[in-house]
């Protein structure tokens, strides 16, 4: 590819910034209008109970409040989605349990919205809300998954019988048990992941309003895609998606958790009918964990067998995963997603694996950036650890032993994906000698002579980006011979706007203020999959830069007739088209008053459909030191080398891995939320919730050795969430490695200090 | 309701504040100046700092009513016209920012460290000092080296940002 000096592999600038630096962001409740009302939403004290909201009249005679809904106002809206129930063996797709915009009769979780108060301002709302008369008769409450699945545990759904909402299976039991049989080794961990909350710096906002002439409805917030948020809210509501207009401005961090439709957005839309009024919502940190969805929290059993070289010969999984007490709109997917990476980067031929949802008195879980890939990641990349300890390997030699070759590829998984390229040994060689994996035993003496513990480890991981749904776009040349793109992925941060306008620079050669990105609107963007699985790169760059090479072609064929060259003469080069090797030339800006310059001469549209997942891979390396006297651990160095086909814009691309490593070691060292038996969450704020500062991280040292996709034109692999999938278990691993001088094999997340301390001793 | 004074990046503005209402409320909601955000309601974040007579302080634990015949800057008032304050060209130079939510918190706490501690920080020191702002998106990396490239660009500066 022709570099050119704003297009695809610059570490440009981001077009973002100076609004973002300056204070003149748009956050969705910086747009709340005057004179808008505001609501607050009442929720359950209790992890589980029976009520019955006895008297709102004196709420609804605190000054300013204008109404008090509860569910039997809302009996025309329906319930919120699951989009992904999951089959049994046999087939047999689980049931689905209700989830009432507003729950009726029973609460299922601390946090679980009753009532709905509108007010003049938030304030007199929360006043209303603190004197609706609510009578609660508390239910016995199960939060742990080992507690919820014994007999005689309190159900949350007693329809169903069983807090086991599935059992689904992959694989052939009775093949994988037979080779387990005669294997010379077997090796088994049990692992957590723990549960974690997203904490995007800007808490979930909406503003919704009606428009009685039209009856349109118009909902302005901050998600992941205008397009899926409006098609999902539009049903939950019983309207056309068409009367419904959706605007995300700036969205303040995502990771997941803000693209799915909460029971927020239909109710404040469907009191904005009712009253005739604009209606804001700002949640605070406190409701943002009882409110928005939880990740990860999976318990898994996995078992590896091997032969007398350590050769990998069949892996067993066994996941139990928490889904909360509602099913929220992907989550018995989420571990399911896991089980189709759990064989990771290596060779395993024989593979069974069987995923539980399970239900509890929790918040309900979806997908967290990596989704069912870092817990896999985490899980696999621990049991190869324990195999190199068992056998006496190396933890290099193992992997290199079982990685898939690059001669292998395109390569089958036992759990039925086809990875494309891939070259793992190649990422982890070049990582280990960044990283001075051979010079590990100078650094660890000197550690020692200090009454420190130093460890070294590191984790090798594949994941899965960009599968599934297509996106269209278009990229138009503007009257003004500027031009605007219009796609559905959303930004929350990552700089689309930046690295959109750069996959257009490659074509059209103009500076990227030039270039104007629209997202996040339903009306001037006729659709879109939004952004998720890291796919807005892999499919909406791919999808764009064929549009732009189109319109490219098109602006050729219109300045051909001008400059009375045939079009294989013309160049396109800073923002002119010109006759190669002359200076006769016509600007963008000239092209766009042609009068054969028509609006659709001076329009490309494009549509993109991956035919298969992505898959970034590569190694972390982490190394630190853990204080014996404390438990306390010190992240020394860090280092990435990655795989992710081609790099769009590095300064990008290495914020996002740095991002998803700072995530993946919160995991690993710091977060975790905390229930008590009774389902009483313990971990609500900033105060009890350990989110990574500053003074916890490392920097990092990051380097790619790209290998080129073939599933899309550009070799690109998604790279919003590999970060967090490799990090986690390198951080754990070269923790183990560091206590294991002392004996300790194992300890669960977040390793913190008291953990630690504990586990010395 | 009583009225209130401040000069906000360097204008005399007055408005009503109870005495409940927090600085954050008042620089947001009544003066329209919704750069400085809110991340939390335990004082944890500092998505809201903002300088009060020249130091950083959590305007969301702040009550306006104190404030009252204060200085206060926030992040509207850090730039000159279309020229950046060096801290924030320094953000942007090095990619010190994604979703951009906890930005404004961390370049006024950034300055205010330079006005602090001076022109050389090391990594050290600013990660430590940076222990009242947190940011979910960046994993800090590009924020340390953009305040020890800010805190360099500000030197020859008169007392920054005030």
């Amino acid at each position: 590819m022709k570099p050119m000096k704003f297009g695809i592999g610059q570490a440009v600038r981001r077009v973002e910034d100076v609004r973002l630096v300056t204070g003149h962001g748009r956050y969705t409740a910086d747009e709340i209008p005057e004179g808008a009302l505001r609501a607050v939403f009442l929720r359950s004290p209790h992890a589980h109970a029976a009520f019955r909201i006895t008297d709102t009249s004196a709420a609804k005679a605190v000054p300013g409040v204008r109404a008090v809904y509860v569910a039997a106002d809302f009996a025309d809206v329906g319930d919120l989605p699951c989009n992904a129930p999951m089959p049994d063996a046999k087939g047999k797709v689980m049931p689905l349990p209700p989830y009432p915009v507003l729950a009726k009769d029973v609460v299922r979780h601390v946090g679980d919205a009753v009532a709905m108060v509108i007010a003049d301002t938030a304030e007199n709302a929360m006043a209303g809300a603190e004197a609706i008369a609510i009578d609660y008769q508390e239910k016995p409450a199960v939060s742990d998954m080992h507690r919820a699945i014994a007999a005689g545990a309190p159900l949350v759904w007693p329809q169903f019988g069983s807090n086991v909402a599935v059992a689904a299976v992959m694989g052939d039991k009775a093949k994988c048990d037979a080779v387990f049989a005669s294997a010379t080794h077997v090796v088994e961990v049990e692992i957590v992941n723990n549960r974690l909350v997203s904490n995007y710096m800007e808490p979930r906002a909406a503003i919704a309003s009606f428009d009685a002439a039209t009856g349109g409805y118009q909902l302005i917030s901050g998600t992941q895609g205008v397009h899926n948020t409006r098609g999902l809210v539009a049903k939950i509501m019983g309207i056309e998606p068409e009367k419904l207009h959706v605007v995300n401005h700036d969205v303040g961090g995502g990771f997941g958790t803000k693209g799915f439709v909460y029971r927020e957005y239909p109710l404040l839309l469907k009191a904005a009918q009712k009253l005739g009024a604009t209606i804001a919502w700002v949640s605070d940190r406190s409701e943002h964990f009882v409110a928005d969805a939880h990740g990860r929290d999976n318990l898994t059993k996995a078992t590896m067998a091997l032969d007398g070289e350590g050769r990998f010969l069949a892996l067993k999984v066994d996941i139990l995963g928490n889904m909360g007490a509602y099913l929220s709109q992907f989550a018995p997917y989420i571990p399911w997603l896991g089980v189709t990476m759990a064989t990771g980067p290596y060779d395993i031929s024989v593979f069974y694996g069987e995923m539980r949802p399970v239900y509890t008195n929790t918040v309900p879980v979806d997908a967290y950036r990596g989704a069912g890939r870092p817990e896999a990641a985490y899980v696999l990349e621990r049991l190869v650890d324990a195999c190199a300890m068992k056998l006496g390997l190396a933890r290099d030699a193992i992997r290199a032993r079982n990685f898939v070759k690059p001669s292998q590829m395109p390569y089958k998984t036992a759990t039925g994906r086809t990875y494309d390229v891939g070259e793992f040994e190649g990422a982890m060689r070049q990582a280990l000698s960044k990283a001075d994996y051979a010079g590990f035993a100078a650094r660890q003496a000197a550690s020692a002579a200090k009454g420190q513990l130093r460890g070294i480890g590191f984790a090798s991981y594949i994941e899965c980006t960009a599968w599934g749904s297509g996106e269209e776009g278009s990229v138009q040349l503007d009257e003004d011979g500027n031009f605007t793109v219009l796609i559905g992925t959303q930004s929350n941060g990552q700089g689309h706007e930046t690295a959109y306008a750069q996959v257009v620079a490659q074509s059209l050669d103009v500076p990227l203020e030039r270039v104007r990105v629209i997202q996040g609107d339903s009306q001037k963007v006729k659709s879109g999959n939004g952004t998720g699985g890291s796919r807005s790169i892999p499919v909406g760059a791919a999808m764009l830069n064929q549009a732009s090479e189109k319109l490219a072609v098109q602006l050729k064929e219109l300045a051909s007739d001008v400059l009375e060259a045939a079009v294989s003469d013309l160049e396109i080069i800073e923002g002119r088209v010109i006759i190669g090797g002359t200076d006769r030339a016509i600007s963008f800006a000239e092209i766009a008053k042609l009068p054969k310059a028509t609006p659709e001469r001076r329009l490309a549209v494009a549509s993109f459909s991956p035919p298969e997942a992505t898959y970034p891979n590569g190694t972390h390396v982490c190394e630190l030191e853990v204080d014996p006297e404390t438990g306390a651990v010190k992240l020394l160095r860090y280092t990435i080398c990655d795989d992710f086909g081609m790099s769009l814009n590095p300064l990008l691309l290495a914020g996002q891995v740095h991002g998803g490593i700072a995530q993946g070691i919160g995991q690993a060292l710091l977060e975790g939320v905390t229930y008590d038996d009774n389902g009483q969450l313990l971990s609500a704020t900033f105060m009890d919730y350990c989110m990574p500062r500053a003074e916890d991280l490392p920097s990092y040292h990051f380097e790619t050795r790209n290998v080129p996709s073939i599933t899309n034109p550009l070799g690109l692999k998604g790279a919003g969430e590999a970060g967090s999938i490799g990090s986690t278990p390198a951080v754990m691993n070269a923790l183990i490695h560091a206590l294991s001088a002392r004996g300790v094999t194992h300890i669960d997340m977040p390793a913190t200090p008291a953990k630690i301390f504990a586990a010395l001793r | 309701m009583p009225m209130i004074h401040m000069t906000v990046n360097g204008k005399a503005v007055k408005g009503h504040a109870e005495p409940r209402t927090l600085l954050v409320e008042f620089i947001r909601d009544t003066l329209r100046l919704t750069g400085t955000h809110v991340g939390c309601d335990t004082s944890q974040c500092g998505a809201c700092v903002v300088h009060v007579d020249g130091h950083a302080i959590k305007s969301c634990t702040t009550l306006a009513v104190a404030c009252e015949g204060a200085h206060v800057t926030t992040i509207e008032g850090l730039a000159h016209g279309t020229d950046l304050h060096p801290m924030q060209e320094a953000f942007r130079e090095h990619h010190g920012l994604q979703c951009g939510y906890c930005t404004p918190g961390m370049i006024m706490s950034a300055v205010d460290m330079v006005n602090r501690k001076g022109h050389e920080l090391s990594e050290h020191t600013i990660r430590e000092e940076l222990e009242g702002n947190i940011c979910r998106c960046t994993g800090y990396h590009n924020i340390v080296k953009a305040v020890a490239a800010g805190a360099k660009a500000m030197q020859g500066m008169a007392k920054a940002a005030e």
